[in-house]
């Protein structure tokens, strides 16, 4: 604990706001350092974000180029592929390290889509209620009730195959869980009587939503986004396995997709299935991971979940 | 029947089409799943000699069957079928592909050439029993000729007659507007008049509901389910023999992998349609024999002419640049075949030359060497800045009118290697300065139909008799009207290529008639709106502990699915009886399940004692 700061200057209100955010992110730190699960997870989601923001340095555009392929297709592992090569003779160690920059953007953008949907709809359902709250509950139900992979395979066939589409079927198509969290707890945020007391001071509907409780809902949905983001990468890889992702780009369903249609399961050609496949497994993994513990951080009451 | 689609077909009948439409997306989705689960069995049975000492025969497949009434069907999978549901008046020899006999013993034409006359077998019967007569046979072609429905997939073999006649039961005879060279080769399935009578609407029959189905072909049709099985049995009456397998079924494997495990494991004995992958991997197998051979089918980029009608009304929205035959063959000229056949194909395919594969000797061409459209991308760059699309600062093409170069390239999301060549002619193709946006649609249809692409895969079976891969690329073949299917191809239409057809329809005479054909060929390949990229190889593999023998066709080095004939399965022998190493593989299973049930019984036991030894600590 930092030592009370001694004020002989009273500072003012913005920089004490700052102070005090200051000191509720290294607060969040240091809880957050204790679930040694959740810093295994941000150090592969750092590993793979760096190898994602140097690809264009390390391995280049160039390695998805088919033209220019450098190997023999279906190469086993060697000293010069490390991984082997696929259908076209193209690096897979490369196309793996090129593919993470799609899996973790599309899988990003969809969880932040996913979320932003799902909060407005939360917000506002728990702020209105009345006819308002029903119609988009009901709404929120019936998204819930459809089985989200069918929808997404829906929505992806009849859209053009791009980066795009994959986003926007993914997004729209998880948000209800999000949607439904969200309005409890604006429930339980209203229920308290400084809302009450904002309203009697003349805060309106944008004032209360926006001062009081999107900030008391942001932990939840700050930990939602992370585990949305776990759920959406692999939605993205099974879309992408399905071959409803867009052909010319790299990603690692896309990679796996390819491998099947080359026909590497029957002929056993694992260098070709197992890296796209553990690298999914492992991006998943590591947001689940993170995820759990930021909610577990910024809610003590689920125990110590470590 | 002359030519079938492999697969993502370029036509189909508008109430299919309403209906497709309609089920559209969902179908797909359906599909897809489909595609990741081993389908379920129909009737779990090893592939030959089952406990009851039926030998039963199975082959997977992957494409749907569109349709099994004979007036309708054009994709391959279907044909094949039908070509064992009912017999033609004459085959194709297994051996050269000169015509045979089959329902007719003898062909002879008048003086003239316009009248000729059939002689029927008199040994022959329906499956039911009744004799075959020439009867039938007048009645087949007669409703082709008359009911525009029935016309939809063979109509172009019947477009010239006059009148049919069947003077007695035993004679056939066809009087003709004009001489047509396709006599000795009617590639029509004849049906039993006697039932089809009754069938209603020839539009809308689908010939799968009433089972057995009578047919005359060497197999009955005893079942079918979509995308799930059909079902055939041995035809004890087929005038040439019985089949020697008891039972034919093709089984759905909507996934390639999927079907190379089922062959492995005996469930199937035969799958085509390999990988090169997967050929490889299973050439080295005990009691799999991987048949690798010529195949018969092109596999090309078709541009899109301009769609149109037969009266001239033009639809669609097809780039108006790809009607400058200078950008047409710039484009092909930008494809380098050699790499595609090398990487793609990994070898199991031959260079693209003429439109007719090499395996049919007689029609094939080459273009002469000033010619060909070799791969130079240097010309093909210079031949657009001579058609005025020059490159723009940022390096893009653009036409006079300031548009730029972007095609959408139609691709079959059902073909791996759609996909693949796409992306090399996208690359190519952006190294000249032109955009590609590849389409790649589970239903090629509608975009096809509506004319609104611009460049497409394309590929066509072709027989013996190559009349029928010609005739799609007349002006005849156009569509009445935009909402009409019509037998096109892709919208071509050029009164030179027309005259030849008509020519090379008329002549009798074999020499001169291959000699039109090839003028034919490179007439459609100057045009540039049909450029063949490949041949692909049938890559196919079977089980030589189930299937002793099979015919190929050609018999030396041919390929088994997808013939022009029934030999492969009529021709199929099984091997050995029940003993064989297929005994063995059952009684892994056996074993197999055995151990799974045990496993699966200590891990039950262990929860429940787990859950007992804890019960005090729950509440």
């Amino acid at each position: 604990m930092t030592a009370p700061p001694a004020s002989p200057a009273p500072a003012g209100p913005r920089a004490l706001a700052w102070r005090r955010r200051r000191r509720a992110a290294a607060r969040f730190w240091r809880a957050y350092r204790g679930h040694r699960a959740g810093l295994a997870g941000l150090a592969v989601l750092a590993l793979l974000a760096l190898a994602a923001l140097t690809a264009p340095l390390t391995v280049g555009g160039d390695v998805a180029s088919v033209t220019g392929a450098p190997g023999r297709p279906l190469e086993g592992p060697s000293g010069r592929f490390p991984l082997g090569t696929d259908r076209f003779g193209r690096d897979l160690l490369g196309l793996l390290v090129w593919g993470t920059r799609v899996s973790l953007l599309v899988g990003l953008l969809a969880a932040v889509l996913s979320v932003a949907i799902g909060a407005v709809v939360g917000i506002t359902a728990g702020h209105f209620r009345g006819v308002y709250a029903t119609v988009l509950m009901r709404v929120t139900d019936w998204f819930l009730v459809m089985p989200t992979l069918v929808l997404a395979i829906v929505l992806a066939t009849v859209m053009s195959r791009s980066l795009g589409t994959v986003v926007l079927a993914i997004g729209i198509t998880s948000w209800p869980t999000t949607a439904r969290l969200v309005r409890a707890q604006t429930l339980a945020v209203e229920a308290r009587p400084y809302i009450e007391r904002a309203r009697a001071l003349g805060g309106g509907h944008g004032h209360v939503m926006l001062r009081h409780v999107l900030p008391n809902v942001m932990p939840l949905v700050l930990a939602q986004t992370t585990l949305m983001v776990s759920a959406s990468v692999l939605a993205e890889a099974t879309l992408a396995f399905l071959g409803l992702g867009d052909p010319a780009v790299v990603s690692w369903g896309g990679l796996l997709q390819d491998a099947r249609e080359a026909g590497a399961v029957s002929s056993g050609d694992w260098w070709y299935l197992v890296p796209p496949g553990v690298a999914i497994a492992a991006v998943a993994l590591a947001f689940t991971l993170c995820g759990r513990a930021v909610e577990s951080v910024l809610n003590p009451r689920l125990g110590v979940g470590r | 029947m002359s030519t079938e689609e492999q697969h993502g077909p370029g036509r189909r009948r508008p109430w299919h089409r309403a209906l497709r439409r309609a089920a559209g997306a969902g179908i797909a989705a359906l599909l897809l799943t489909a595609g990741l689960a081993t389908p379920l069995d129909p009737a779990p049975r090893p592939a030959a000699a089952a406990g009851d000492g039926e030998r039963v025969l199975t082959a997977a497949v992957a494409q749907s069957v569109d349709s099994l009434n004979p007036f309708l069907a054009t994709r391959l999978v279907s044909t094949s079928v039908l070509r064992l549901m009912y017999e033609y008046l004459t085959d194709y020899d297994p051996g050269d592909g000169h015509p045979v006999p089959g329902l007719a013993t003898k062909w002879t034409p008048s003086a003239d050439k316009l009248t000729w006359t059939y002689t029927l077998r008199t040994d022959a019967t329906w499956s039911d029993g009744r004799r075959i007569t020439a009867e039938d046979a007048a009645w087949t072609f007669r409703t082709m000729m008359t009911d525009e429905e029935a016309a939809t997939a063979n109509g172009s073999f019947v477009g010239n007659f006059r009148k049919v006649s069947a003077p007695d039961p035993a004679t056939l005879v066809v009087e003709l507007e004009r001489p047509q060279a396709t006599m000795t080769a009617l590639d029509v399935p004849i049906v039993p008049k006697h039932v089809w009578e009754k069938a209603g609407d020839l539009g809308t029959f689908g010939n799968d509901k009433a089972f057995p189905v009578v047919g005359s072909g060497p197999y009955v049709l005893t079942g079918y389910r979509a995308d799930s099985y059909v079902r055939l049995k041995a035809n004890p009456r087929f005038w040439r023999g019985a089949p020697k397998f008891d039972e034919l079924v093709f089984r759905y494997y909507k996934d390639g992998d999927a079907a190379v495990a089922a062959l492995r494991k005996g469930e199937v004995s035969f799958v085509s349609g390999l990988t090169p992958a997967q050929a490889d991997a299973l050439r080295g197998q005990d009691d799999i024999e991987v048949n690798d051979a010529p195949g018969r089918r092109f596999y090309a980029l078709a541009t899109n002419p301009g769609a149109r009608t037969k009266d001239g009304t033009r639809f669609g929205d097809g780039h108006p640049s790809l009607l400058d035959r200078r950008v047409r063959q710039a484009l092909f000229l930008a494809v380098d075949r050699e790499t595609l056949v090398d990487r793609v194909f990994q070898g199991h395919a031959v260079e693209g030359a003429g439109y007719i594969p090499p395996r049919f000797g007689t029609y094939f061409w080459k273009p002469s060497a000033g010619q060909e459209l070799r791969y130079d991308p240097g010309r093909a760059a210079r031949l657009l800045d001579r058609a005025g699309y020059r490159k723009n600062a940022d390096g893009r093409r653009v036409g006079k009118d300031g548009r730029p170069l972007h095609y959408r390239l139609l691709c079959h999301a059902t073909d791996p290697n759609d996909k693949a060549v796409g992306q090399y002619l996208t690359e190519w193709w952006g190294d000249l300065g032109i955009g590609v946006e590849l389409t790649c649609l589970d239903n090629v249809t509608d975009p096809w139909l509506a004319g609104t692409y611009d460049l497409a895969f394309d590929g066509w079976s072709v027989n013996p008799d190559p009349d029928f891969v010609l005739s799609i690329h007349t002006c005849g073949a156009l569509p009445a009207t935009e909402e009409d299917t019509g037998a096109t191809d892709n919208f071509i239409c050029d009164k030179q290529y027309d005259d030849l057809y008509a020519r090379q329809l008329a002549e009798y005479d074999p020499g001169k008639r291959a000699e039109l054909v090839k003028r034919l060929q490179s007439r459609l390949y100057d045009l540039g709106y049909m450029n063949v990229i490949a041949y692909p190889n049938a890559l196919e593999a079977y089980r030589t502990d189930q299937v002793a023998k099979l015919r190929t066709m050609p018999e030396d080095g041919g390929n088994i699915y997808g013939q022009d004939g029934y030999w492969s399965w009529w021709s199929a022998e099984p091997a050995g009886t029940g003993d064989g190493p297929d005994g063995g593989g059952s009684t892994g299973a056996v074993a197999g399940v055995a151990a799974g049930v045990v496993v699966l019984g200590a891990v039950l036991v262990f929860l429940a004692l787990r859950r007992r030894s804890t019960a005090d600590d729950r509440e």
